[in-house]
């Protein structure tokens, strides 16, 4: 064989491989390896040059986003500092809101997995006559929830649920459907994402209509790599929330630590000992 | 035209090609290899001492990579990657999300260029659960030290990583009474300087830690359970970190128990950190491998002389 056909036979086998490699089976796949790109979510898994090439990874274990704005306490609003710390593996959740000067105290409501408190201090209850924690198993669902309507969340849940999620397009978006499960199982979620493939809306929706606290919707907007320390991570810079119909939370993002920082939710032993009452929602 | 001529016949040749693989044995497609980053399993005996025990002698860089105990960085960080559309966590067995490769992108994260690379290889570094669960008063301080890592990281500007930082040892020397082991200076993630423990297996007890100054190497004893070799140490100083990245600094009063198993040619190296000055509770890490080299007469490279060059140029807080 002449140089020439050795040298085209490589290019065509490079074409080849190529082709396949960039073909993701599914149309649940490629949309969302398009969203989690556009999240920053997804990185190459080997770590310099020395290793065989590995695939891309879901990178987001935990972060924090802080922002101010209103957030709805009662149904009454309240200029406040609001703070997520949130974690992937433990499904976890830490809210902090601390109002305004002159206003009532901050709130921390956590949550690990089916466990749910409210904290007097982060890691309260933990060391004996340091902080209280408040067992609130009954909110567990719904503060867990919070965790899977950031963009993050649902590119993990969306892919988690395999060939249940569905792809459709509404007026020009494109509109990802898709169930949880364990803990969640029975409720649905629907994102709508850009033409730049960010997730802009999402809106979850209970099997059971009653239960009105698992009725979240969510909006999106100004995406960019918000932290001190960049990571490529792209977090939304407005975050809007509503829970059943109602505004729970309108702020503008002024802090992100996308660089899975050290945030831990270890269970308070009062917290643990007490029990989610089957069944509830609420 | 001669060269769409060649392009026909190749992907003629191409097409039988790939016929002969797909269908090599009885029939039946080839398994697709699948990309992974699996600890290697063990092959080959595991050699034994005249007095029964697992003989740990030997090099232990059989991997090539160039981070002392650090063999595999994204399964030491606690994710194994399973194929190209799964991953998990080694801690908790939680699925995480995998996609193929994209087009080109033949080298590693550090490749892709030089910020890019870096800031995914800081993410793939923090994406694993296992963490050591500190006291609520010092979350704060451990995130802290994590986002000022320029400055803070007690290794850079050239001190030793310390124990159990240092990890697995790139040379063990086993005698009857006593064990040593190399870690030669490195650079990358850890740039430090060489360190050598002469570790006593002659039954002895720990000297009361209050008789003790604090080191960066702590007072090792080594002894048997098994065919584990357990090093306990403590009477350590407060100027190390006690796992690569993440902050995580530790009084004078840790006491770290390290288990060393060889099985063929492998070595499966775990730690347990006490401290309950700072921790919660006691923290053990992720398992790490090593793989002995193949070659029975190698030696270890001289250690790179350590001069911190970057830290004169940080001007940001992003880092490893």
């Amino acid at each position: 064989m002449s140089a020439i056909a050795l040298a085209s036979l490589f290019l065509c086998w490079s074409v080849a491989v190529r082709a396949q490699a960039t073909t993701d089976p599914t149309p649940q796949l490629r949309v969302l390896r398009a969203a989690a790109s556009a999240l920053g979510q997804i990185r190459m898994s080997d770590i310099g040059m020395a290793n065989p090439p590995l695939p891309l990874v879901d990178i987001v274990t935990t972060m924090e986003i802080t922002g101010n704005g209103t957030v709805y306490t009662n149904g009454q609003p309240v200029m406040a500092t609001y703070t997520a710390a949130f974690a992937y593996i433990p499904q976890a959740m830490r809210v902090q809101i601390k109002p305004g000067a002159g206003t009532a105290a901050r709130t921390i409501q956590t949550v690990r997995e089916e466990y749910a408190w409210n904290e007097s201090e982060p890691g309260a209850g933990l060391i004996p006559g340091k902080g209280t924690a408040t067992p609130a198993m009954a909110a567990a669902k719904s503060r867990l929830l919070q965790l899977w309507i950031l963009p993050y969340g649902v590119v993990k849940a969306a892919i988690a649920a395999g060939d249940k999620t569905t792809i459709s397009t509404a007026q020009g978006s494109t509109v990802l459907a898709f169930p949880l499960s364990g803990a969640l199982a029975g409720v649905t979620v629907t994102a709508t994402l850009d033409a730049k493939n960010f997730i802009t809306k999402v809106v979850t929706k209970p099997a059971d209509a009653a239960a009105t606290d698992l009725v979240y919707e969510a909006e999106y907007s100004d995406y960019a790599d918000h932290g001190e320390i960049l990571t490529d991570v792209k977090s939304p810079g407005h975050i809007v929330q509503r829970l059943a119909g109602k505004p729970l939370l309108d702020v503008k993002v002024t802090k992100v630590d996308a660089n899975n920082p050290y945030l831990v939710f270890p269970l308070p032993p009062n917290v643990k000992a007490a029990r989610a009452p089957a069944g509830s929602s609420r | 035209m001669r060269v769409a001529r060649s392009c026909s016949i190749a992907a003629l040749v191409v097409l039988a090609m790939a016929s002969t693989v797909v269908l090599a044995q009885d029939g039946a497609p080839a398994p697709r290899r699948q990309p992974t980053n699996a600890a290697p399993k063990p092959t080959g005996p595991t050699p034994r001492t005249p007095d029964g025990h697992p003989d740990l002698t030997g090099v232990w860089n059989g991997k090539g990579d160039s981070l002392t105990g650090v063999p595999n960085q994204t399964e030491n960080s606690g994710v194994l990657i399973d194929d190209e559309y799964s991953a998990h966590d080694i801690a908790t067995g939680t699925r995480i999300a995998a996609f193929p490769r994209p087009v080109g992108s033949r080298f590693g994260t550090v490749a892709i260029s030089g910020n890019e690379g870096e800031r995914a290889a800081t993410l793939l570094r923090r994406i694993g659960s296992n963490r050591p669960i500190y006291k609520p008063e010092y979350w704060d301080e451990v995130r802290r030290l994590d986002d000022n890592a320029n400055e803070e990281d007690p290794s850079n500007q050239c001190m030793p990583a310390g124990i159990p930082r240092a990890g697995i040892p790139q040379y063990i020397a086993q005698l009857p009474d006593r064990f040593v082991f190399i870690y030669p200076g490195q650079g990358g993630l850890i740039a430090t300087q060489t360190m050598y423990r002469m570790i006593p297996a002659d039954g002895r007890r720990h000297t009361p830690l209050q008789k003790l100054d604090g080191t960066y190497l702590g007072e090792p004893i080594a002894r048997w359970d098994g065919d584990t070799l357990v090093v306990d140490s403590w009477g350590f100083n407060t100027n190390t970190w006690f796992d690569q990245v993440g902050g995580y600094f530790h009084s004078e009063n840790m006491h770290t128990i390290e288990r060393f198993h060889r099985e063929g040619n492998t070595l499966t190296w775990t730690v347990t950190v006490e401290d309950p000055d700072v921790l919660l509770q006691p923290w053990t890490s992720t398992p790490r491998v090593a793989v002995l080299n193949r070659d029975p007469h190698a030696m270890l490279l001289e250690g790179y002389p350590c001069h911190e060059r970057d830290l004169g140029n940080s001007v940001t807080k992003e880092h490893h």
